[in-house]
């Protein structure tokens, strides 16, 4: 089922809310007072977004549900720190970047970044193919070869992009949000935001054999950006 | 207003944040409606945000949930929550039952004490008495052998919570009581040795 609706009312609005700010903040003090089991329904509306999030650094299953459970324990241990001034969302995503982050420099993996990395963001990026595209109907994530190449198309985006597509695209958080959960600015987000959009937009179109064409493999080569 | 198709890339991922001046919006439009290479690229990202949006797309690994609460048990729960704990648990709780058993059956086998100040209590003084602080008898208020800060409970409290009398200030007491000092007088206290015979 799509979750979005493009029509023209709907492009003004991306927000999604999140669970009662109010509950949230009464939760949290209960579990600071000691009743500390609630900690599990304070982290139970998160627990999928932390894990996505720490899979799209990290880009392998079994280490992001290390770092998710490891970013979820430092959660609780350093709750008596953290101040209602942000929102506990933002301030559990900080918790979880930082710890995939660390775990990425432990396993070196910082070796196969993507050398666009270094790339400016104040070039222009233009896009590469204009095959006219289908509506993909979501129908489609139900094959798992589709979400598979989808997530292979993610993983090869350098990880600046990669973090704000997730939290903005995948997660569905509000760029300031995502600007503070990363410590960049508004502007900066917005920039990322759109070199990703385009740039899986490149990878998965029809024209440059993307999956949708019916080919098995995200298209090889020099990219579009590089 | 007119926009070229670099404006409108530069632009395109404004336009779904609903982030333009409606002007720039109408505009862009209006271009979309002329120009097929920019029509393409929106329907392209409006394809990828679709679908990464969708709920559908990522899952989590089957077994993630227990995993989690297993791990987070020993912080948020102590032991009890984790498996692990629960079976440290049921062990420790069958040693100290076995154990129990057999120190009644064992107590049970073995002669009666002799000595006098080791028979059980007659009688226990209904006053107070005094508990030292991190002490493990109570003694009658004004004990010599008494240090240290100290609180009063019953009689009856005291043994409950497993304290022992003082060998001597409470030795002289239940002696005194074994006069029938009224001051002394309370319920009889009888050892299950003693009632089981």
């Amino acid at each position: 089922m799509r979750n979005r609706d493009w029509s023209e009312a709907e492009a003004t609005g991306m927000s999604r809310s999140d669970p009662g700010h109010e509950h949230e903040a009464a939760l949290i003090e209960r579990i600071q007072r000691g009743e500390r089991e609630l900690f599990y329904e304070l982290i139970r509306p998160y627990e999928k977004r932390v894990f996505v999030i720490a899979f799209t650094i990290l880009r392998n299953e079994a280490d992001a549900e290390d770092a998710a459970q490891d970013a979820f324990l430092k959660a609780f241990k350093y709750l008596g720190q953290f101040r209602a001034e942000s929102r506990f969302s933002t301030w559990l995503i900080q918790v979880t970047i930082n710890e995939a982050r660390l775990r990425q420099r432990k396993s070196h993996l910082e070796i196969m970044r993507p050398i666009e990395d270094q790339e400016n963001e104040d070039g222009t990026y233009t896009p590469r193919d204009f095959a006219d595209w289908r509506e993909i109907p979501s129908e489609a994530l139900e094959r798992r070869e589709i979400r598979e190449k989808l997530v292979a198309a993610l993983g090869s985006l350098a990880q600046k992009y990669r973090e704000v597509f997730v939290l903005r695209d995948v997660e569905h958080m509000s760029i300031e949000d995502t600007a503070q959960a990363l410590g960049i600015s508004p502007g900066a987000v917005k920039t990322r935001l759109l070199r990703a959009r385009l740039m899986l937009r490149d990878l998965l179109s029809p024209g440059l054999e993307g999956i949708w064409a019916g080919h098995s493999q995200i298209p090889k080569g020099p990219k579009p950006w590089s | 207003m007119v926009v070229k198709c670099d404006d409108v890339w530069r632009e395109i991922s404004n336009y779904f944040e609903g982030d333009l001046d409606p002007a720039l919006k109408r505009a862009m439009e209006e271009h979309f409606a002329q120009c097929r290479h920019c029509e393409s690229v929106r329907d392209g990202v409006r394809n990828v945000i679709e679908l990464y949006g969708d709920k559908a797309m990522f899952t989590l690994p089957a077994g993630f949930y227990p995993r989690l609460r297993d791990r987070l048990a020993d912080q948020v729960e102590g032991q009890k929550g984790s498996s692990l704990g629960w079976l440290l648990g049921a062990a420790a709780t069958a040693a100290l039952a076995t154990l129990a058993l057999f120190a009644t059956v064992r107590d049970r086998s073995l002669p009666q004490p002799r000595a006098q100040m080791s028979q059980p209590a007659r009688r226990l003084p209904q006053r107070l008495v005094a508990i030292v602080d991190g002490g493990k008898t109570f003694h009658v208020p004004g004990c010599p052998f008494m240090h240290g800060k100290y609180h009063m409970v019953t009689p009856d409290e005291a043994v409950r919570e497993g304290y022992a009398p003082c060998n001597r200030c409470m030795h002289e007491a239940l002696r005194s009581a074994g006069n029938a000092t009224p001051e002394f007088e309370g319920e009889e206290i009888v050892s299950r040795e003693t009632a089981a015979k």
